[in-house]
This record gives structure tokens, sequence and C-alpha cells, in this order.
């Protein structure tokens, strides 16, 4: 699966290579719930490498996203440009979820 | 003036014509379109008895024409055939060309077939050419003075196969035009043609021929703005199609999404398209995964060049339900997604299947 973690001061940074479909969307799901049974609870979604993003891929940020306010924690995208970006937009989840043109902008946020 | 009834025409086990029924009456202008060899050409050979018809009947003047005591000859004098390849006797001067059939064979003088024949070449514009040889003609002349030869016999009917296809794009016009002159002074015509505006602008009537039969008929108005059935359409349309199956819920996404990219190469469409395209294909196969396992499904990609605009038409087999109904949906998510990239989502239950039409924004 196409996806690194680096780990942060204040989150850990995954990110997404290529496609999040319907393929692809149950192994993050999955990843994300084992980083969240690990103990990891602030994550930034670096977007900058996924090209294609369907309602399969949403499906998988709004269930992660729910564990994590769960636990308390918190989930920032970076990096959503292109097509990807319309997605998000026509989906409504622009304002569902904080959007941070950089990753290091996402970090300064995930501190406060 | 020609009826035709339950013509058929095969070569060996071909079967090139199926079932041909149609009259043309006098003075009528009949374009004869549709895909290559789907029996355009065969159809205007068996009027004109170059081919004999397997079955059937054709009645020119009450007279049928297939019965063994027809006179061939005579019947072909009625209907002169303009072929794509000029046909003209190369070792003749054009005079000659025009004049020998009407002294042949209607027993026309000399002078009386040489004082037509200046007129027919006055009419398709090539008077001074009447002592040139074939050869020294270009390709629209010597169809100009295949047509003036046709017109020296003084038929009933002009079948004309195609006889701009060999040209050069420069000469077409030349032709058309002639023709278009024909149809004003009343001629009736029998026009094979992949010339569209013409065919258009020339017919009183248009038959759109399509695996041997005459799928769809009616005015140009009829057959080039609202044609009625599928393949019509999308031979009007100059739509290109791609049609993927799906029989079980195991299909393979990324081969058939490796053959949507390709059929999008092949159309030049924007990479925004393509991925709206992708998007509702994956979407609408979400939806559809439920019933996946006991119905089929067909997913059409048809892009059509004249109006620029994509649809995917999804069919589906079982009971009548519309996937895309929001009662039946766990979420609108999908739904949302679809509905932001298209202009216009139809269901129709068609022939005991259920068929989602969705036509893409233009970019």
């Amino acid at each position: 699966m196409p996806i690194q973690t680096s780990k942060e001061t204040t989150a850990l940074i995954v990110t997404i290579t290529g496609r999040m479909d319907a393929l692809t969307a149950p192994e993050y799901e999955k990843k994300f719930s084992e980083l969240i049974a690990e103990g990891e609870i602030s994550f930034i979604v670096d977007f900058e490498q996924v090209d294609y993003i369907s309602s399969a891929g949403l499906r998988v940020l709004l269930a992660t996203a729910k564990r994590v306010k769960a636990v308390n924690g918190k989930l920032l995208l970076a990096n959503i440009t292109g097509v990807v970006k319309d997605v998000f937009e026509i989906s409504g989840f622009c304002t569902l979820f904080p959007t941070h043109d950089s990753v290091a902008s996402a970090l300064s946020a995930s501190l406060g | 003036m020609i009826k035709i009834d339950h013509l058929s025409k095969s070569f060996g086990n071909l079967e090139v014509l199926k079932d041909i029924t149609v009259e043309i009456k006098a003075g009528e202008v009949i374009s004869i379109i549709g895909p290559s060899g789907t029996g355009k050409s065969t159809f205007l050979r068996c009027i004109n008895l170059l081919d004999r018809p397997s079955g059937g009947s054709i009645r020119i003047d009450g007279v049928d024409i297939l019965d063994p005591k027809a006179d061939v000859p005579k019947v072909r004098q009625k209907m002169n055939m303009v072929f794509q390849s000029f046909n003209l006797f190369s070792h003749l001067s054009v005079m000659d060309n025009l004049t020998l059939g009407p002294i042949k064979l209607l027993g026309m003088s000399k002078e009386d077939a040489g004082s037509k024949a200046v007129d027919l070449l006055k009419l398709v514009g090539l008077a001074e050419k009447a002592e040139s040889y074939p050869d020294e003609l270009s390709g629209g002349q010597k169809q100009r003075v295949a047509i003036a030869r046709c017109m020296a016999m003084d038929p009933k009917i002009i079948l004309f196969d195609e006889p701009t296809s060999a040209l050069d794009p420069t000469m077409v016009s030349e032709v058309l035009s002639v023709i278009r002159r024909l149809a004003k002074a009343g001629m009736t015509m029998a026009i094979v043609t992949h010339e569209m505006d013409f065919a258009r602008d020339v017919s009183n009537r248009v038959l759109y021929m399509d695996d041997g039969i005459i799928y769809e008929e009616g005015t140009p108005e009829q057959i080039f703005v609202h044609p009625q059935k599928e393949k019509t359409k999308t031979f009007i349309n100059r739509v290109r199609s791609f049609t993927y199956h799906i029989a079980s819920p195991d299909y393979d996404l990324y081969a058939m999404n490796a053959e949507i990219e390709t059929f999008c190469d092949k159309q030049i469409l924007a990479v925004k398209q393509r991925y709206n395209l992708l998007l509702i294909v994956e979407e609408m196969l979400q939806i559809y995964n439920p019933f996946l396992s006991k119905a089929l499904l067909d997913i059409n990609l048809a892009y059509s060049e004249k109006k620029e605009s994509l649809e995917v038409v999804f069919e589906s087999t079982g009971e009548a339900m519309n996937v895309l109904d929001k009662n039946l949906l766990s979420d609108e998510l999908g739904l949302t997604l679809i509905q932001s990239v298209t202009e216009s989502i139809d269901y129709q239950r068609l022939n005991n299947k259920n068929r989602v039409s969705l036509i893409l924004k233009k970019q």
C-alpha cells in the first residue's frame, strides 16, 4: 500500500500516493485503525501525491475522523489540489475537514 | 414509379440485403446513408440488376423486372447509374462517350445525339471538353461527364453510387452542384452517399441502412435532426462508443479503468473529463455493487464528436429499479459526486432492463 508515515512532535504525518478508490479504501481504513490502536491520535494526511479520490476514499477520511475525535485527537489534511480538491469541494468535505496548503501549515495548526 | 418488396441478396452464405421494402416516387430525391458494408451499394446494384436479387420483387411502373421474361437492357435504359469510379470508355472522346448509348440503344441519329450531348455538356459545365479524352480530365470532370452520359439516355431515375468518394476533396463540390441542379430540375434520383450535408440539403427522403435493412427512414429533418432509433442516432452524431460487461461483483476495476482510459485517449478527452468519467463509473459501480451477484451490467460510453458530448449508459438486468433512487441508497455521497459532474441523469425501464443514462458536463 503506498502509504508512508513520519512522526513529528505534535502529529503523525501520513503521506498517501496514488488513488483512494473503492479498491484501496479498505486498506487505508485498516491502516488508520491500526495507527489509532497503536496510540496515535493526531494525523496530518498529505495529499500532494494523491491523483484520484472517490466517495470510497472520502468515507475512509470520515470514519477516521470519527475515531480520532473519539480519542480527542485531530485529523488535518494538507496539499489538496487539482481534481482531488474539486471532489472535496463538490462533496462539502472542504467544510468538514480543516485543510491546509502545506504540511508545515498543518503542523503549526496542530500545535493549537 | 419503383416499388421494391422484400428484396434480399446473398453472396454465398453472406446475406447482404435481408428484407428491403421501399417505394420511390417520380420526382423524389432519395439519399441512402449508413455505415460501410451495410448493403447500400448492393441495394442500388440490385435495383439496376447489375446484381441479381436473391428474393423479393422490383416493379417499375408496374412491371416486375425480376420476371425472367423482363427485357433487362430496356430496364437499364430507364434507370441509369453513376459509379464511384466513373466507368467512362477511355478510348472514346467525351462526345463519343455521350452519344454511343443514344445511337446504339435508342436509335438516335448521330446529329441528334451530338446536339443533345452538347446541351448536356453545357448543363454539367464541360461544353469545351467535348473532344477531350477521359485521361485528359480531372476526377471531378470525369464524374460530370459520367452524369451527362447518364442523362443522355433519358433515364427515369439516376442511381448514384457514392459519386464523390473517389474524388479529391477539392472536386467534390463541382460534382455535388451538378447533382443539385438535376434535383432542382425534378430528376428522380437515389443517391448512396457519405456526404451528410449534401444528403440533408438535396433529398426529400433519407433511408438509413444498417445490417442489410432500411433501419430508419424519414425526411432529412427526421433523420438528421430527430433520429428515433439507436443506431441512426449513433451514426448521425458520429458517436464512438465502448461497452464493458460486468457479470460478477468481482469485476476488475483497474482493467476496466485501463480500457476506459484507452477510449478517452482515442477521443482526446481532457484530463478533467476523463477523471469525471472514471469517477462516475466507480461511483455507479459502488451503488450497483449489492446487485451485481444477480444482475448483468453493461456500461456503454459514447462520445459524440458532433455534439462534443460524453454519455455513459448503465444497463442492468433484474427487476425494475432506479439504483439512484435516494430511498435505496445508504448515503448520498456517491450520488452527490455523480450529480455534480453530470448535466443530466435519466432513468428508463427499457426492454426489461434498467437503463440509467448520464451525460457529463462539458469542460
